[in-house]
């Protein structure tokens, strides 16, 4: 026995060193080289967008996890979930999402089984749909300065942004999608019976924790922040603030920058209103190249609003400082503002070869004849570019949802018109939701629609009849800029990290969110910059630039953003590099509801207020505060294998403990001593 | 997979070593210093080795032939040390027995060198165990498990576990094994330990294969019982030698 043994273990050893010859190493592996890497690799972070909780006067919308804990449910397909006993989370394809959650609203006992949803929005079901609008069929219908507030201007729309949701709700980005696709294909091999892959959702919103449920106790709480930002606006040529005589006429024209869908981070707003935005941006750059404006019988004031989305905040707010005469409009007055000129959507005006746009007025005027009329002249000067302007449909209610309704209630005898692409409803199948992206517009729609406004502006500044032709005809817009802005403003890559963005603010993040967001610290005209997001930051260096005016030939540097003179603003001065002084008239003014307040760090609710109309029907929206969100996907054992587990590691120890006794009395039996 | 999943894991590795440190190594405190002295030993050993290998790492991970190299190379210098281990203790067994005979107190029985061997064997073993399998088991307390694609059997955890128990049972038995064999010269027994100590380490190179480690670990089990049932079978011996050699003088 003795001698058998080494040679055994001899062949065992040489059989050992030769078993791994013939064995391939299958596949790689991703080699795990500390335990974090193990944790990583364990708990798979999905990327995305999250729907988040929003409050009102009167409640709730948006999605937040129902508690203070994280929510973590076994991962199910919807057409898999059918008798679920606890709850799951939803895999739902975009095509199937307004169905669903129509559905989750009405039907309890179906919405008793969603423990969390995750969306798959993947370019491969862009084709598929035909449609998806998460807003109302009638947007902002409360602030709308006609009667008929049951008129459909987007009639495929679902409304399900505007419902509450007790439950988180993420969008997959594409990694996102590929992420969760892999890490499930796992599950179809092996071990069905005692593990499941689950999803954790970590989004709890602080205004579930501290149990405040509408805005007026969330902001008395400081669990939320009220829904604003900043708009921009700058006058061609500067106007001279000190001499307050000779002060002419003013051409006031609107945009806005702010979108909004059922997921705040992922709401490009493309069509609606993006196109808009760079459609003014690109005839301001048309215009700053023609000479002699301080010439001309007219002002030009160009006017970017945010907030418009959440109850018309920048329009109202705008209104509000002109009556009370602030410093945020030092300059302008409403007296002097004669005509207003609104470009809502425009980016989908193209269709078979021709540019079509509508132009609604807001009454018939000799102002707004007017306007109509530097528009067909305008049409007629780009006569090669394909161009149409037709009037709305006398069958309308009125003019579309679009910041004018503010400006219409505010005086309901404001002549104004707005510029859109559509006619009787919107040609936008996708208004305010994820899906309103680069691919959703025409490039060349936008260019037409720059065209159109530039000499259009350019004939009502100059105030004649006549075309002249040689001065309309020298105003181009530059396609190439409005192809390289669209880029900026709607995608990801390459996103605010663009050059035309870069030369003149230092972004913080490289994905446009055009969702307006929360207003932070003390609304003022100089507000602190930190505060401000990069699109409006952006818009006021830019228009400041474009609408500058050269002061002899030196150009002095500034830092920190002061300049000697009280007409200069100091331009281009992020990110340590030196900025430079401009002559130019370019303000910001917080946008943010009128029944608000800010007072020593707090805000608070102003009581309705009879001659604010608009405030009445304000439902004052805040976001509530969150701490982190994310999603994490990961498998789990079911805990009778877990107890399994502890059972046998104890069982090992205890018959360990068993054969070391035995073995102790053999060994002392033997020996009969020690 | 929850804290009950994380103590089970850590039971399975580490509980037999528990229980022989409770019933055997506890009693005395000079095996207490013996088992702490063999661990530092070997993770001394440890960062040595990894010293030596830093600058090829890392290695790649699909070709096997590497980690064959590193494990020959490791399982050499640790038995290297294991000889030194042995000269050491030989020169403290001297100063002991003659400190005992200083105070006309007994030398050193067969049964207490057979106990501090053991003690020195588990020190390395709970070393391996600690570093092998317990630092990686913090993630065991969370809620998630984890199955390597290779070895899909059964979670990492797991399978890391019952290799370090079958390590552990090695290295405990079989310093026992090998100081015995440098004691009494006997070859057979001096050269069995790095023979299963480097089959145990090759093994473990199954387990690249995919579902690999359904083989390699019940044949490292297999080795493992080898060598537990080479130690009994020698210690048996020895003890039954030692009591007919004479009566009460056992060396």
């Amino acid at each position: 026995m003795a001698t058998g043994l080494p040679p055994l273990l001899a062949i065992a050893f040489l059989i050992s060193t030769l078993l791994p010859l013939p064995i391939s190493l299958a596949g790689e592996i991703a080699s795990i080289e500390s335990v974090p890497d193990l944790q990583k690799l364990m708990y798979v972070a999905v990327d995305g967008y999250p729907c988040v909780r929003l409050l009102n006067l009167s409640g709730e919308i948006g999605c937040s996890n129902p508690g203070l804990s994280k929510v973590v449910a076994p991962i199910i397909k919807l057409k898999d979930l059918k008798d679920v006993a606890e709850p799951h989370t939803v895999l739902v394809t975009a095509d199937e999402m307004e169905d669903f959650f129509t559905r989750v609203s009405n039907d309890v006992s179906f919405a008793s089984k969603i423990g969390g949803v995750l969306v798959e929005s993947g370019s491969s079901f862009q084709q598929k749909l035909k449609g998806l609008s998460p807003d109302k069929m009638f947007p902002q219908a409360e602030f709308s300065p006609y009667k008929n507030a049951d008129y459909k201007w987007n009639p495929t729309a679902s409304s399900i942004m505007w419902k509450a949701y007790n439950f988180p709700v993420y969008l997959l980005s594409e990694s996102g999608i590929s992420a969760v696709q892999e890490f499930l294909s796992k599950k179809e091999m092996k071990h069905k019976t005692f593990t499941s892959h689950v999803a954790e959702f970590n989004m709890v919103m602080e205004t579930t924790k501290a149990g405040t449920h509408n805005s007026e106790v969330c902001l008395q709480e400081g669990s939320c922040l009220p829904l604003g930002g900043y708009s921009v606006w700058s006058s061609l040529p500067p106007i001279n603030v000190s001499s307050s005589n000779n002060r002419k006429p003013i051409v006031l024209t609107v945009a806005s920058m702010d979108s909004a869908s059922f997921f705040r981070d992922k709401s490009f707003g493309a069509d609606s209103p993006i196109s808009g935005l760079v459609a003014l941006l690109g005839a301001v750059d048309a215009l700053s190249r023609v000479e002699g404006f301080s010439n001309l019988k007219k002002q030009l004031v160009f006017l970017v609003l945010t907030g418009e989305t959440w109850g018309y905040l920048g329009s109202r707010r705008f209104l509000h400082e002109l009556d009370r005469h602030s410093d945020a409009v030092a300059g302008l007055s409403d007296t002097l503002i004669e005509t207003v000129l609104e470009i809502g959507s425009v980016g989908k005006g193209l269709s078979g070869g021709t540019n079509t746009f509508f132009a609604h007025k807001t009454r018939v005027s000799s102002t707004t004849n007017m306007t109509l009329d530097a528009l067909k002249i305008a049409q007629d000067s780009l006569a090669s570019k394909n161009i149409k302007i037709l009037s709305a449909d006398t069958t309308n209610p009125g003019i579309p949802p679009s910041s004018l309704m503010a400006f219409m209630k505010k005086n309901p005898q404001t002549s104004a018109v707005v510029l859109e692409d559509f006619d009787t409803k919107f040609v936008n199948k996708f208004y305010h939701s994820h899906l309103d992206d680069l691919s959703n517009i025409n490039s060349s729609s936008v260019v037409a629609a720059a065209s159109v406004v530039a000499r259009t502006l350019y004939t009502l500044a100059s105030d004649s009849n006549d075309a002249s032709n040689s001065a309309l005809g020298s105003i181009h817009v530059n396609a190439s800029f409005v192809e390289e802005l669209l880029a900026c403003l709607l995608s990801c890559e390459p996103g605010l990290a663009c050059n035309l963005v870069k030369y003149y603010i230092s972004p913080t993040n490289t994905c446009p969110g055009n969702y307006a967001g929360v207003i932070s610290g003390e609304p003022s005209s100089k507000p602190y910059l930190g505060y401000v997001s990069d699109v409006s930051r952006f818009l006021w260096n830019f228009l400041a630039e474009k609408t500058s005016v050269q002061e002899g030939n030196t150009t002095s540097v500034c830092s920190k953003g002061s300049c000697s003179k009280t007409e200069e603003v100091c331009i281009k001065a992020e990110s340590n590099k030196e900025g430079t002084c401009v002559v130019s008239t370019t303000r910001y003014v917080p946008a943010y509801s009128t029944r608000l307040k800010y007072n020593d760090g707090a805000w608070t609710i102003l009581p309705q207020n009879t001659s604010d109309s608009m405030g009445m029907v304000d439902p004052v929206w805040t976001e509530s505060n969150w701490n982190t969100i994310g999603v994490q996907v990961y498998t789990v054992q079911h805990s009778a294998y877990d107890n399994a587990v502890l059972v046998a590691g104890i069982t090992v120890t205890t018959l360990a403990y068993i054969g070391i006794m035995v073995a102790k009395s053999f060994i002392t039996k033997a020996l009969k001593q020690d | 997979m929850t804290v009950a999943a994380g103590i089970g894991y850590a039971l399975l590795a580490l509980g037999p070593s528990l229980s022989l440190f409770v019933s055997v190594i506890s009693r005395k405190p000079f095996l207490i210093l013996t088992l702490l002295s063999s661990t530092l030993v070997w993770l001394v050993s440890l960062i040595v080795l990894s010293g030596l290998w830093r600058p090829f790492l890392p290695l790649k991970a699909n070709v096997w032939w590497p980690y064959a190299l590193l494990v020959l190379s490791s399982v050499c210098f640790q038995e290297g040390l294991r000889f030194l281990f042995w000269k050491l203790y030989m020169r403290l067994e001297d100063v002991l027995d003659s400190f005992a005979d200083r105070i006309s107190r007994p030398r050193l029985f067969l049964t207490d060198k057979m106990q501090i061997s053991l003690a020195g064997g588990l020190g390395h073993g709970v070393a391996h165990a600690v570093f092998f399998c317990l630092s990686l088991l913090t993630p065991a307390f969370g809620p998630a498990t984890f199955y390597v694609d290779r070895c899909s059997k059964v979670p990492f955890f797991l399978i890391s576990a019952i290799i370090a128990l079958a390590f552990v049972t090695i290295h405990t038995f079989s310093m026992v094994i090998a100081f015995e064999g440098y004691a009494k010269g006997n070859k057979v027994d001096q050269v069995i330990v790095p023979v299963i100590h480097l089959s145990a380490g090759m093994l473990t190179l199954v387990n690249f294969a995919s579902e690999g480690c359904v083989i390699g670990v019940p044949l490292l089990y297999l080795v493992a019982s080898l060598t537990l049932l080479h130690c009994g079978k020698m210690v048996w011996q020895r003890l039954l030698e030692s009591r007919n050699q004479s009566g009460p003088a056992l060396r």
